[in-house]
């Protein structure tokens, strides 16, 4: 996988080009209201950009995106608060599917993936009352807090395989006999869904590489958390613009509050943060190809900084808007709602802490 | 960053590595281990060491005796040095006053001061901050009024580093009593042999004289020790911070003293359990693990902007408030540590070579970094100043 700078340099463009004409903060609120809480018209118009296609190999028609083209996407995500299933679908749904798919699950899926008629979200939180296991081309158990569970065609689904005792990932139809979906709205607005699966029909992934589902979810995991470190610096980038521009106009007192060096100090800090979230995000996109135990060390360590870093920006992006800051009717609070659902994805700031901890320490 | 200047860096870094492991002499690098305060002799010595590797004015131009080092290669040089608790590079002559004379100096000048600078022959100080200008230097003071074919200089400065070892004073001083603040200033070399000058120690509250106050009355410095114009001293000044504060070495004395830790908290075990495992150390010493790669993945993004000439203006404020709060942190944690060693060391005792009473035998150079690197959030543009520096210059606040 490499993409070349220039490539990069476009994706960003456009992706930032189509948020400025079609997906301002005002233009938002009508895809907040939809059911679905997504825009069915920016996800055709993602898939005609090619943005759907970024992890596909050049041979099914995609650009073998690598971790930074990905991130050049996902921080315009993060930054103008996109609502689509990039991550759930494109990403991770996708990634997945090119790890652990047989060649024929891959040629039937890809190319519904790459024009959007299919969404694949990855279910992979098990209720610890309710575990799923796979027997006999069955699935039984529950998951929770499926990202864009509500409006995905097909679900992989982590499981126990019962014969094996072993993890595998098995593809079932969401709206598939012995499958019930419980949809809710996340604090972000973005849709996900408690899925419960009652002896649903389920199809084994299978990979004719021999990868190991463990190891394939475990990579998942980490390239997903790579790409909430780009969405991360999306929002603090964002964050730290609008809040600097209000200190320069918000008067108080007779002046402008930006002139007052607690507030000038404490915003060098959130821009601070953001110069670590940035060079942090660059290297667990690097380590993501490198050897295992530097990729756990720097992976789950930009994740664990990041989120740490990224609810210091948000909370300082609220308190320094005063009143306002904590209202619906600005974007700050919608950036900060965004982070609360960004930080409890694919394993929370301590997990990664802990993982982090660990590998630094092993010597 | 080209993979090219990477390699670069990191074939610098592995020579670096063999010199201290097979040129530097043992008994300085005993000394750097127990981080004992060195001597006149052993900094001298030190430098001049770095100058036959060629060293000592790499960043310099080809021309003058340099190799052109990139800011990477800068960085990875002496970040490298300070990791493994070498002396630092004294920058007074080398990395300070060296290129402000190349590029602003005569040739004169240049002829008659840059070879003592790139061999430390001469050992320079810096007279800027004064007891009414620290951070902010326009307020200085210190009046230079021209008397024919020489000035006539009166003031006092405050802070100078090593100024009881040095031969020559680069000064900002006053030549104009009715300009505005920052016009009427100059940069001025000074002979400390002069008659007139006065040198008094200041004990810091390691025990040592690290600084000084400076006195100059009625000293007579000849005019050709002027450097450029009468009035552009600010222009060199800013010229010459901007170096100062590339803050190189930081990075490398966090992750000394990290390692340092590392090493005490596994070999100190505490009701049979090693310290590293206890949770609450382990906690403490992972957040600042994860700081330092923070902290080091900003520096290279930084050095490369540098390289690039892609800066936004906070790279070296960054690295410096990031670098140096951890330093202190780490340091911190050390001493405490350590327990009752940590406070066991009599101050007046502190520079002896001998051993200390409790704990490893690098415990007294340890307490006397502790207590200089609180000065490290202090000197070479103080945080706040740095903070004020972002504010103005990358947020237009």
């Amino acid at each position: 996988m490499k993409t070349d700078l220039e490539t990069i340099g476009m994706l960003r463009d456009s992706a930032a080009r189509y948020a400025d004409d079609n997906y301002s903060f005002q233009q938002r609120w009508a895809v907040l209201d939809t059911p679905e809480g997504y825009s069915r018209k920016a996800w055709s118009d993602f898939a005609e950009f090619g943005f759907l296609a970024l992890r596909l190999p050049e041979e099914d028609g995609g650009l073998d995106g690598d971790a930074v083209a990905v991130g050049a996407i996902m921080e315009i995500v993060g930054a103008r608060l996109l609502m689509e299933p990039l991550l759930a679908s494109s990403v991770v749904g996708t990634g997945l599917l090119l790890k652990l798919g047989s060649d024929a699950q891959k040629s039937a899926l890809l190319p519904q993936l790459a024009d959007g008629s299919l969404v694949l979200a990855l279910a992979d939180e098990d209720d610890a009352a309710r575990p799923c296991v796979f027997a006999d081309g069955r699935l039984s158990g529950r998951k929770l807090g499926v990202l864009h569970g509500d409006i995905a065609g097909k679900l992989l689904v982590s499981a126990q395989d019962a014969a094996r005792g072993e993890a595998v990932v098995v593809l079932v139809d969401a709206a598939g006999a012995g499958v019930s979906r419980r949809t809710h709205k996340l604090v972000d607005g973005r849709g996900a869904a408690i899925v419960d699966f009652d002896g649903a029909v389920a199809e084994l992934l299978q990979p004719e590489s021999g990868t190991r589902a463990d190891a394939a979810l475990a990579d998942i995991r980490d390239e997903a958390a790579v790409v909430l470190c780009a969405e991360s610096l999306g929002i603090v980038r964002s964050l730290v613009h609008i809040t600097t521009e209000y200190l320069k106009v918000r008067k108080q007192f007779g002046r402008v509050i930006g002139s007052n060096q607690a507030l000038q100090h404490r915003m060098v800090d959130c821009l601070l943060l953001q110069e670590e979230i940035r060079a942090l995000t660059a290297a667990a996109q690097q380590a993501l190809a490198g050897p295992a135990a530097e990729r756990t060390r720097i992976v789950s360590g930009a994740r664990a900084y990041v989120v740490h870093a990224a609810r210091k920006v948000c909370n300082e992006a609220v308190q320094m808007h005063g009143g306002l800051g904590v209202t619906d009717e600005l974007d700050v609070s919608h950036y900060f709602r965004r982070l609360m659902v960004n930080a409890a994805l694919f394993g929370n700031r301590d997990a990664h802490f802990g993982r982090f901890v660990d590998a630094a320490l092993a010597a | 960053m080209t993979q090219e200047l990477r390699a670069k860096a990191e074939r610098l870094r592995q020579e670096v590595r063999d010199f201290y492991a097979t040129v530097m002499p043992a008994d300085l690098r005993d000394k750097a281990h127990r981080h004992q305060v060195l001597s006149k002799e052993d900094y001298v010595g030190w430098m001049r060491l770095l100058d036959k590797q060629g060293w000592s004015v790499a960043h310099w131009p080809e021309a003058l005796g340099g190799k052109g080092w990139s800011p990477l290669e800068r960085f990875a040089f002496e970040d490298e040095l300070a990791r493994l608790g070498c002396p630092w590079v004294i920058p007074f002559g080398v990395k300070y006053v060296g290129p402000v004379i190349y590029a602003f100096g005569t040739d004169a000048q240049k002829q008659r001061f840059l070879p003592g600078i790139k061999t430390t022959e001469e050992f320079w100080a810096q007279g800027y901050s004064e007891p009414g200008a620290g951070s902010d230097l326009a307020g200085l003071r210190t009046m230079a009024l021209k008397d024919g074919d020489h000035y006539v200089v009166n003031g006092q400065k405050v802070w100078t580093t090593y100024a009881q070892w040095a031969d020559w004073l680069f000064c900002l001083v006053r030549t104009d009593r009715d300009d505005k603040p920052q016009t009427g200033i100059s940069f001025l070399l000074i002979d400390m042999k002069s008659p007139g000058v006065t040198v008094k120690p200041i004990r810091t509250m390691d025990g040592f004289e690290h600084v000084n106050e400076v006195w100059l009355e009625d000293v007579k410095v000849p005019a050709e020790n002027l450097i450029g114009e009468e009035g552009k001293g600010w222009t060199y000044a800013k010229f010459l911070l901007k170096n100062e504060r590339t803050a190189g070495a930081i990075v490398g004395w966090a992750w000394h003293v990290l390692d340092r830790l590392k090493k005490h908290a596994r070999d100190t075990r505490v009701n049979g359990v090693a310290l590293i495992n206890q949770p609450l150390m382990r906690n403490r010493i992972g957040e600042y693990e994860l700081r330092f790669m923070a902290l080091e993945l900003a520096a290279y993004q930084a050095v490369t902007a540098m390289v690039d000439g892609t800066e936004n203006g906070s790279e070296a404020s960054l690295i410096k408030l990031r670098g140096t709060e951890l330093y202190q942190e780490v340091m911190e944690t050390l001493v405490e540590a350590l327990g009752a060693a940590g406070v066991a060391v009599d101050i007046a005792t502190l520079h002896s070579a001998g051993l200390p009473p409790l704990g490893p035998d690098d415990t007294g150079g340890i307490l006397k970094d502790h207590f200089y690197n609180r000065a490290a959030t202090i000197f070479g543009g103080s945080s706040e100043i740095q903070r004020n520096i972002v504010a103005k210059v990358v947020l237009g606040l």
